[in-house]
């Protein structure tokens, strides 16, 4: 995994896992890698991943049970709404992005059909 | 310091087996030699000469192999692994010396041992005299030349120590180190020596014997003022390279 | 968070040069430190302080509650720039004075470390690159059951391939119960390791943090905030 330094590492962390989450590259309810495990993979401070897990935990994506592990959520409900979360986030960066670009709403809706 | 000691010899114990082999080969080839029937006058003395000289030579490896001991570790880079182990610096710097003093013991049985036998070829004559003229001296005259090396060595140890608590960089460590030696064997032979010799001239005055005082004439006594030396340059050393210095 | 290290107006000085100035650090454990800045900047001597082998001229540092000396010293693992070793070492040698004067060296550890470094035990500590001392020098290093790791400059002059190593190593050897201070002025590397970060130069602390919240506030990489501050 590419890392920005310059936004906050565990952020980033968070993103990529709620997308291999959404799209089924985590499947509910599997096992994630232990802190140490997935810190030794993508190379970051323990620390970090501690939080990651920590912030998901709280967003209850995943969950942890005491001395065996995280995993995935089971909740059918929390993941169709991660989905909706991550599309909605793409849908504004489009959209903001092409009124940037200077394109109006018709325009842009337009353009969208034509490239679908 | 059991463990440093043997790291002390592992690193040099072929050296230190050259060293000794030599001394004790070249002592029995020169015995060989002089053992033979017919031997000559001065072929004993020509071959007395040799060994003393290979034997001077090996002293002085061994004190300078001494002094080195501790000058690697103050001055070169492997000081940050010496003084980052988890030993006081008595203890280092103990293991140093023990190194050094178990050389000079057995520098000292190896050339008296051969020498005693070098001697006992000599005509009866000959020996008769030099034997009561060495006897009398001989075991703290021994000591005390001992004692006198092992003391150099220990001060030199502490001039270059101390050179490098006051020094950081290593431009002028060396003539500070000369500097501080010079100054403490100046100090030594005036105030501490020195009075010490005086006791005894005004001893020998009033007994009313011979003009030709020196240290060995106090005996043993010599002997202890260099073991006290000894101690307070250790504890000095000790105390410098525990508290003192930077690496 | 337990401290293992405090460090209160700590100063060094040499003649007239101040390579510490009142510097305070407090180091907690199961973290990762970066002490970062430019060369000469004081890192390598706070790293030599806490390791015993400098006095501080003012101030105070204790490790686990001691001033620096043999008990601090046998809890430290100290990884300096300079290659250290004996001479007359091999490897092995080097392996076998460790396990001797370290209670808490795991020579086990420390032979498959040498063998994922890709190290000879036979080889003299002479004959080696500076990529090779390098892994050697980390390897002895983190072999060590220490509760401080203090490495400095553990990257320089280290080939792309031991650099990975070398990181994977470092993170092999976190522990909640240990603390890692690295020192280095090559950021970019090592960033995404650090938990806290202290910026020294010319003896002071001109900046400290946590690692990801500098990144929230400013915005950028602790590598760009190092480039805009010096």
């Amino acid at each position: 995994m590419e890392f920005n330094n310059n936004i906050p590492i565990y952020l980033q962390i968070i993103d990529n896992i709620k997308q291999d989450i959404v799209v089924g590259k985590l499947k509910t309810g599997q096992k994630m890698p232990s802190v140490r495990e997935l810190a030794g993979i993508l190379k970051v401070n323990p620390n970090t991943i501690q939080r990651v897990y920590q912030e998901l935990d709280r967003e209850k994506i995943t969950y942890t049970k005491r001395g065996m592990g995280t995993y995935v959520t089971e909740e059918e409900k929390t993941i169709s709404s991660l989905k909706e979360e991550l599309s909605k986030k793409i849908i504004l960066d489009f959209v903001e992005g092409m009124y940037k670009l200077g394109f109006s709403n018709k325009k842009l809706i337009n353009t969208l059909k034509e490239y679908l | 310091m059991l463990t440093l000691l043997k790291y002390e010899i592992y690193r040099r114990w072929i050296w230190l087996v050259l060293r000794y082999a030599a001394l004790i080969i070249i002592g029995a080839i020169l015995l060989n030699r002089v053992s033979s029937p017919a031997y000559q006058y001065e072929f004993i003395g020509e071959s007395i000469g040799k060994f003393a000289l290979t034997s001077l030579a090996i002293f002085i490896i061994i004190i300078v192999e001494g002094i080195n001991m501790l000058k690697e570790d103050l001055f070169e880079e492997c000081g940050y692994l010496t003084f980052t182990i988890p030993k006081k610096g008595r203890t280092i710097l103990a293991s140093k010396l023990l190194l050094l003093l178990l050389q000079l013991i057995l520098w000292t049985v190896i050339t008296i041992g051969f020498g005693s036998i070098f001697f006992s070829k000599l005509p009866y004559r000959e020996m008769v005299q030099i034997e009561t003229q060495i006897n009398f001296y001989f075991l703290p005259t021994v000591l005390f030349i001992l004692t006198a090396f092992f003391n150099f060595v220990l001060m030199i140890h502490f001039s270059l120590t101390l050179t490098k608590t006051l020094l950081v960089n290593k431009k002028y460590s060396g003539i500070l180190s000369v500097g501080i030696f010079i100054l403490l064997a100046y100090l030594i032979e005036k105030v501490y020596y020195g009075p010490f010799l005086n006791q005894i001239k005004h001893v020998s005055m009033e007994i009313g014997s011979r003009s030709n005082i020196n240290l060995l004439s106090g005996g043993y006594t010599a002997v202890f003022l260099n073991v006290i030396l000894i101690a307070i340059f250790f504890t000095a050393t000790a105390y410098l390279l525990e508290k003192k210095i930077n690496i | 968070m337990e401290q293992i290290l405090k460090a209160t107006q700590l100063s060094k000085y040499f003649y007239q040069k101040k390579a510490l100035d009142k510097v305070d650090i407090n180091i907690e454990k199961g973290k990762i430190y970066g002490i970062l800045g430019p060369n000469g900047g004081g890192k390598s001597t706070f790293l030599k302080i806490s390791a015993g082998l400098l006095k501080p001229s003012q101030g105070e540092i204790t490790i686990d509650n001691k001033e620096p000396g043999v008990y601090t010293k046998s809890i430290v693992s100290y990884l300096p720039e300079t290659n250290y070793f004996y001479k007359w070492m091999k490897i092995k040698d080097a392996l076998n004075f460790f396990k001797d004067l370290y209670t808490d060296f795991d020579i086990e550890k420390a032979r498959e470390s040498l063998k994922f470094m890709e190290l000879e035990e036979e080889e003299k500590v002479t004959s080696l690159s500076k990529g090779m001392m390098g892994r050697l020098k980390l390897t002895l290093a983190l072999s060590r059951k220490a509760k401080l790791y203090l490495l400095d400059e553990p990257l320089n002059g280290i080939d792309p391939i031991s650099r990975e190593k070398i990181i994977t190593s470092i993170l092999d050897s976190y522990s909640e119960k240990s603390s890692i201070l690295i020192c280095s002025h090559l950021i970019y590397y090592i960033e995404k390791l650090l938990d806290y970060v202290f910026f020294l130069s010319e003896g002071r602390i001109i900046l400290s943090g946590d690692a990801e919240q500098l990144r929230n506030k400013r915005g950028m990489s602790i590598d760009k905030l190092f480039q805009e501050v010096f």
